[in-house]
């Protein structure tokens, strides 16, 4: 007789048992692919936070610029520069930066404007896209200005309330003009959410007399499927020592650091689920070996080999599990593909999600990724492979007539 | 009998004289802090000053008119240049508000602008507001008097008191012995590394007295810049009402 019906065979026999297991392993998987997606969520909407809305995959600054961002700093020779890495299968865009008092009619603060270049910054980030309300910047519009969600606040204003700037220009002058709010952006980053107040690079160099040249140069491959760590070292040798060349990995280590264990946490969090749903098949398994303890002496007796009980029971461990991961894998991309659809809203528990001085938005959406997917399948079948090895031995070992007597 | 009462006396005068010479010390020590601290304000002071900043970056020369009214008073304008006219300042205890003609607006300067340069020169707002008096607002005692590099003169070190607002963690200030005049100060951070020293020259007839016209700030981190303030007009003691450091005097012309 073939095994795999006999397995079928008593799979069905104690099918309340076996559903009850089999169930434990769906419900398991299924929250396990939910977490994953959730966590693949996160990873991806993090990474899409730095570096689509800022970051870039690679900045280039002078030395020192980082630590001390002196308005001096300009890399001198911007406009060719960006023109090479446009050539040269990158987007790449100018900033240029500014500090001073923003103030409107209630209070004022200080506030980081930032120069971007409106043709080329959103082939570089998607930033333009990222309004809260009002709109992103336009090349006709000399006083418009887009700035941070808090610093909206804190200033107490709305789309086209007036701002003030006090600063000093590059030669040592005062800076003075008034500004108007165009648009206000959704969560970047702590910086840009408190402080950034965005400009076209026309109206910042006008405003502060900035010569010619910019602090810093966004790059964003057109094909990011690449190895990143190799063209930023490809770009380094080729620009030498005068300017610093560093990706979003280097720019931002603790968010890396976290994207890069998200897949360890999904991991460990696996493991504790999956260690209770062995349990689970280790004692429903060891219970159906005892119970027919006495019918494996008979099959031995007349002649099964313990290899064929090993399969046997494999076989059987096998049905339920294969059914338990249907189910899994129906409800747990259902479950999925509706978070990463609508978001899981988390501002009842918090509103402000900020980490690293990275902002997040409330709502949490997930990722339904083939990894989420893959990795808490696999893992069943190896935690059900392993939670069944003890009742097979047992099995495989049994004397045949000690198991015909055994009552 | 005599003889030993004389002996009996100077012994006294031995105990004596050291307490009554600490005394007149801190007492001079007093004295010639505000004589310093007098030197540019009196009660009230109206004051046309020229500023010349120097930097890496830049050269540039203003020139401006002030009021003052005691240590929390204090309006100036800038009369030059053209492209800065009517900027105004004005300080009201320890507040900073700002009028800028070019958008015809006023601002308060918040607590984060305060260590912002002010009109590009190597002086701070936060200058502006804690202007202290030497004499209040510190510890002062001699540390050193005598003959340096041929001129006689008298130095002071200054500890901040505790409750004093100053951000520095010690002056030392050098004047001259015999007029008094202030020749340089410098200026300790919090560390005890000196951060900026501000010298005091060309002593001129200025509001009735001599005084230096000149005084010249040099960052410590930067000794080719410096931003040098002359006197062109000084006249102290003036009558001035209170309602001219008002918000709305800032904007008069």
């Amino acid at each position: 007789m073939n095994i795999f019906t006999l397995a079928s065979r008593n799979v069905y026999r104690n099918r309340h048992r076996s559903m009850v297991t089999t169930l434990a392993m769906a419900f398991a998987c299924t929250m396990m692919i939910v977490f994953a997606a959730l966590m693949d969520g996160f990873a991806i909407g993090s990474e899409h936070n730095v570096v689509s809305m800022n970051t870039g995959d690679i900045q280039i600054h002078l030395p020192g610029y980082r630590d001390d961002p002196d308005i001096y700093s300009l890399i001198d020779n911007a406009d060719s520069l960006v023109a090479q890495f446009r050539a040269d299968a990158f987007y790449a865009t100018e900033r240029m930066f500014a500090f001073g008092l923003m103030a409107s009619d209630q209070s004022s603060s200080g506030v980081q404007l930032r120069g971007v270049d409106l043709d080329y910054e959103p082939t570089v980030t998607d930033i333009d896209q990222h309004i809260m309300t009002g709109e992103w910047l336009s090349a006709d519009d000399q006083h418009g200005v887009v700035i941070g969600k808090k610093l909206s606040k804190l200033l107490d204003v709305g789309l086209g309330d007036e701002l003030i700037f006090v600063g000093q220009t590059a030669d040592g002058y005062m800076a003075n003009d008034s500004f108007q709010i165009k648009g206000i952006l959704k969560s970047v980053s702590a910086t840009i959410d408190n402080a950034g107040v965005f400009m076209s690079n026309g109206m910042l160099r006008e405003l502060i007399t900035l010569p010619a040249g910019a602090h810093e140069l966004v790059l964003m491959r057109t094909d990011r499927t690449g190895d990143l760590t190799l063209r930023t070292e490809q770009l380094k040798t080729a620009l030498g020592d005068d300017l610093d060349v560093m990706n979003w990995q280097q720019l931002m280590p603790v968010i890396n650091r976290f994207l890069e264990t998200a897949h360890i946490q999904t991991l460990i969090m696996m493991i504790f689920t999956y260690i209770a749903v062995a349990s689970v098949v280790l004692n429903a398994m060891l219970m159906s070996v005892f119970e027919r303890i006495h019918e494996f002496g008979i099959m031995k007796a007349i002649g099964v080999k313990p290899k064929q009980l090993i399969i046997l029971i494999y076989a059987e461990m096998f049905i339920q599990t294969l059914l338990a991961l249907l189910i899994a894998l129906l409800a747990g991309s259902g479950l999925s593909w509706y978070l990463q659809e609508n978001g899981l809203d988390m501002s009842s528990m918090a509103d402000e999600i900020s980490f690293a001085g990275l902002a997040f938005d409330p709502v949490w959406y997930a990722a339904l990724t083939p990894n989420a997917l893959l990795m808490p399948t696999l893992f069943l079948f190896v935690i059900a492979a392993i939670a069944v090895i003890y009742p097979t031995i047992k099995v495989a070992v049994i004397q045949p007539v000690d198991a015909i007597h055994h009552q | 009998m005599f003889k030993h009462l004389l002996f009996c006396f100077s012994l006294l005068s031995l105990f004596i004289v050291p307490s009554v010479q600490a005394e007149s010390d801190s007492e001079r020590v007093k004295m010639l802090l505000n004589e310093v601290d007098d030197l540019w304000r009196g009660q009230s002071s109206y004051a046309v000053t020229s500023m010349h900043v120097k930097t890496a970056h830049y050269e540039r020369t203003m020139k401006m008119e002030g009021w003052s009214k005691g240590k929390e008073k204090t309006l100036f304008r800038i009369m030059q240049p053209l492209r800065e006219k009517g900027t105004a300042t004005l300080k009201s205890d320890n507040h900073i508000h700002t009028y800028l003609p070019k958008t015809d607006r006023t601002i308060k300067l918040t607590s984060g602008m305060m260590m912002g340069s002010w009109m590009g020169s190597h002086l701070t707002n936060d200058d502006l507001v804690k202007e202290a008096r030497l004499e209040e607002d510190y510890t002062a005692e001699i540390s050193f008097e005598g003959e340096r590099d041929g001129q006689n003169i008298i130095e002071f070190s200054l500890i901040p008191g505790l409750d004093a607002a100053v951000v520095w963690g010690k002056l030392v200030l050098i004047i001259l012995e015999d007029s008094h005049m202030p020749v340089i100060e410098y200026y300790y951070d919090e560390d005890m590394v000196l951060a900026r020293t501000i010298e005091f020259s060309d002593i001129q007839l200025l509001g009735g007295r001599e005084r230096p016209a000149v005084l010249t700030v040099v960052p410590a981190d930067k000794p080719d810049e410096y931003t040098r303030f002359v006197y062109e007009e000084l006249s102290l003691n003036v009558a001035l009402k209170d309602s001219l450091f008002s918000l709305s005097s800032l904007k008069k012309r």
